[in-house]
């Protein structure tokens, strides 16, 4: 890798959960300054939007979105990736490569935002969910059991698979006998 | 009358979600170029944007 300089475009996926604890100022300042530890110069760094996940992941069904512009060298950047990874509110991000800024992102750069202006919505785990829903469907299952006869595949005293067993042979011979007299009509 | 057909932008965006669902089916699969009416450049262009979109969770894989 070489030391030359490049703009990078960065959005990261934060979680809902941190955001709502720390507030979205304090992560904010997480990422940056992870980014200026490893040696980025952060130009914008701003809230994209709040919005709910096109595929659930590892649980989360929204993320907090932001979205910055860096210049840095690629080992700066692979550096902020292994520590994001690691630790912090970021569970996604990705950096791609820029020939320049958007005059209108320089514009807003690094906005002050109120804690309180951002409404992170809460974020039901999509497992927990899942779960919930499966034990009130088995419990209705219990219900209708005890009511409803015995299935087919149940086991049955000898008493009652002999007259079953009668029965069946009964009806035969008499569907049989039916389907010949129809025949002769014909 | 006013032509109220989206025009073809000339650089595609992971990040305008609107756009992109105009080039994938119900499924999220990509259109071909054939039917999306895209130069090859376009096309690549197009489907790096939905790749990008798709690893940020701001287009589904699958529905």
């Amino acid at each position: 890798m070489t030391d030359n300089q490049y703009i990078y475009q960065a959005m990261f996926l934060l979680d809902n959960g941190e955001v709502r604890e720390q507030g979205f100022n304090a992560v904010r300042e997480w990422v940056k300054s992870t980014l200026e530890k490893h040696g980025a110069t952060v130009k914008v760094l701003r809230l994209w939007g709040e919005r709910p996940l096109a595929y659930p992941i590892q649980g989360r069904a929204r993320a907090t979105y932001l979205l910055g512009y860096i210049q840095g060298t690629e080992q700066t950047v692979s550096a902020a990736k292994h520590e994001m990874y690691l630790l912090g509110p970021v569970f996604r991000h990705m950096f791609l490569k820029e020939d320049e800024i958007p005059a209108e992102e320089l514009t807003l750069g690094i906005e002050e935002i109120k804690d309180e202006d951002i409404e992170v919505l809460d974020d039901t785990p999509v497992v927990e969910a899942l779960f919930e829903d499966d034990g009130e469907s088995e419990v209705d299952e219990e219900d209708d059991s005890e009511d409803e006869a015995p299935e087919e595949g149940a086991e049955l005293s000898d008493e009652e698979t002999k007259k079953t067993a009668e029965e069946g042979e009964g009806e035969a011979p008499a569907e049989a006998a039916t389907a010949t007299t129809e025949t002769e009509e014909a | 009358m006013t032509d109220e057909t989206p025009k073809t932008p000339q650089k595609f965006d992971y990040k305008d979600i609107e756009t992109l669902q105009r080039y994938i089916n119900s499924q999220g699969k990509l259109y071909s170029a054939k039917r999306t009416g895209l130069s090859a450049r376009q096309q690549r262009q197009l489907k790096r944007a939905v790749k990008y979109a798709r690893t940020m969770a701001l287009l589904p894989y699958s529905n």
